[in-house]
């Protein structure tokens, strides 16, 4: 069934920005307005959410046949449901009959969906089953087979569940272009992989998902300064004199990059417990354990919104720590807002203690509360206002970091690797990516 | 077993003193008030189908802390780099609702009020408010009070504030 159809078009003055921008963000400049623009964000809406994979659970959070989540892929609501025979299937949340929201719970078992307006009823398959009085009024002439909800393309990649609005997108596993390489090292740290601990944090914020997004593309240079109270509390394994180290890795046209910090001296897998490590060298490659085995920071954006952090982390400064993985989904809800999805997840086949400490370092860190996550979102609301000003509009961005740097030829997988960690490589790849997707009818 | 008039009356002083710390921004003498095995925990809130069990996460939790851990939070408000509260949060904790119960210790009470805290940034005119279920454990202490527990269950699923860098 076709659910999208490329309707808008962009203005002439939107649409020579994007034109521009396929030069320019290659040679180090942005445009300021896209940060923040009732125009840039109707279009992507269509043009970058209704056409990539956008990221709607992990499959930990509905375990059993019937579990179902409401998730967004842009302003659509989806119900996520793990139907009887065991498989994620996704449909729109929205009655065939009068549009009505079928499921107003986020999250629940279900074996079907009632609409409380006029009783139409969904198998969670999406097949309607039931439409009342269909023999004295509809005459059974009304053909049931048609009117099921609409169905939304799923995959998964090792436990991520992804959807996507475009009959014609690529596969998810072509569209991740050979990232998967790196999500790796979040998801597969043992034979089992990995689950979500607890229920994700949620909250909104006047930010374009955009800033965030690169930010978890590889923004290591905002960490001395954004989080210098970590450096001053004595948070920090690395240094601000080494924090710039490691290598930034993004997959060309695909958008897709991440950050790879390292300390020089940090014993190899810091922080993970010795099961953990056994389990990695059980699922990981050798050139996959050779690369992570060195990593501080692997913070990481599948394009377009989805991010991940994986961190060593001691509550108390100075103490050896564990490491947290956070995943997280900057959802746009309006220009320069945003719905956040905040997850933590751990090793299945870690100990319990390892997965619960694991998940307190989350809380205290990359929480709603976390005390990393309150400075990224004051300088993030704060920025998204100023870029939006009629001066600021018409101004660009230096994106120069790096553009004399060379890729690293001896580096074992795919993508482009640039050494070091702190450059804006990564970004420039994200920024051309985004203004293809936007200029495509 | 009804409880002492005065005693009510003591807590109540106790909780709007505390408020008045946090206001004034006097963490360090707020963090004072706290036991040294205390707890402040804020579950999460989900929505779910009226049947379908509590709407409360025990496992997840938006604050998770230990003393310690509080602490670190009220120290890191005093280095120069907390971006989040500088320039500082206006807040105001009005409590209201205040119901006093006997534990099955004799010098512990359990504490439940309803919190509402308002809250504004810069110059911008608008706010955040939030609003509680807070349930503490007082402590009497060599003749004053300490919190010993702390539970704040916030009546949103989806915080609506970009951040939680104040206390509630």
């Amino acid at each position: 069934m076709q659910v999208l159809k490329g309707r808008r078009q962009p203005s002439p003055e939107i649409r020579s920005m994007l034109e521009a921008m396929v030069d320019m963000v290659p040679q180090g400049r942005v445009p300021v307005r896209i940060f923040n623009d009732p125009e840039v964000f109707e279009l992507e809406q269509e043009r970058v959410f209704g056409r990539c994979w956008v990221f709607l659970a992990h499959e930990s959070e509905i375990p059993s046949p019937g579990d179902y989540l409401l998730r967004y892929i842009a302003n659509n609501s989806i119900i996520v449901v793990r139907h009887e025979e065991g498989q994620v299937r996704a449909h729109l949340n929205m009655c065939r009959h009068r549009g009505n929201q079928v499921c107003k719970a986020e999250m629940g078992n279900a074996s079907h969906f009632r609409c409380s307006y006029h009783g139409w009823t969904y198998k969670n398959t999406g097949e309607l089953i039931g439409v009342p009085y269909w023999n004295e009024i509809y005459h059974k002439r009304l053909d049931k087979s048609q009117w099921g909800l609409v169905p939304v393309r799923v995959e998964s990649y090792q436990g991520l569940i992804f959807g996507n609005l475009d009959p014609e997108a690529p596969s998810l596993e072509e569209y991740l272009g050979g990232f998967q390489w790196y999500l790796d090292f979040y998801l597969r740290p043992g034979p089992n992989g990995t689950e979500v601990y607890g229920t994700p944090d949620k909250w909104v914020a006047d930010t374009d998902w955009k800033i965030c997004a690169e930010n978890f593309a590889g923004d290591g240079y905002h960490t001395p300064v954004a989080h210098a109270f970590g450096f001053e509390l004595g948070y920090f394994p690395s240094s601000a004199r080494t924090h710039f180290e490691g290598v930034a890795v993004h997959i060309p046209g695909k958008g897709h990059a991440i950050g790879l910090g390292r300390t020089p001296g940090m014993p190899p897998f810091f922080g993970f417990p010795a099961e953990v490590v056994e389990a990695m060298h059980q699922t990981l490659t050798p050139e996959q354990v050779q690369v992570f085995s060195q990593v501080r920071t692997a913070v990481c954006t599948v394009f377009p919104n989805l991010s991940i952090l994986l961190q060593p982390f001691s509550r108390i400064p100075g103490q050896p720590g564990v490491r947290f993985v956070t995943m997280r989904l900057w959802h746009p809800i309006g220009p320069g807002r945003i719905q956040m999805w905040s997850w933590c997840i751990v090793p299945r086949d870690a100990p319990q203690w390892y997965k619960d400490e694991s998940y307190l370092a989350y809380t205290l860190a990359f929480g709603a509360a976390g005390m990393f996550e309150q400075d990224d979102f004051e300088n993030w609301t704060n920025l998204t206002r100023q870029v939006k000003s009629t001066l600021a509009r018409d101004l660009v961005f230096p994106y120069e970091i790096g553009l004399d740097l060379e890729p690293d030829p001896t580096f074992p997988r795919p993508g482009v690797a640039v050494p070091p960690y702190v450059h804006e490589t990564n970004f420039r790849n994200l920024w051309t990516t985004w203004a293809r997707y936007m200029l495509r009818d | 077993m009804a409880l002492d008039p005065t005693l009510k009356a003591e807590i109540e002083e106790f909780l709007l003193h505390e408020a008045e710390l946090l206001d004034e921004r006097r963490f360090e003498e707020w963090i004072e008030l706290f036991a040294e095995d205390a707890r402040y925990e804020a579950p999460m809130r989900v929505t779910r189908a009226r049947d379908a069990g509590p709407d409360i996460v025990e496992e997840s939790k938006i604050f998770s802390d230990n003393r310690e851990t509080l602490y670190i939070r009220v120290q890191r408000l005093g280095t120069e780099f907390a971006w989040a509260e500088d320039p500082p949060s206006r807040t105001r904790h009005f409590i209201t609702n205040i119901r006093v119960q006997p534990t099955d210790k004799e010098n512990e009470f359990r504490v439940r009020c309803n919190l509402l805290v308002y809250r504004n940034r810069g110059d911008a005119p608008s706010y955040d408010l939030l609003s509680a279920d807070r349930q503490d454990i007082l402590r009497r202490v060599d003749g004053g009070w300490k919190i010993a527990y702390r539970r704040i269950v916030l009546d949103q699923s989806t915080v609506g504030s970009h951040n939680l860098s104040i206390f509630l």
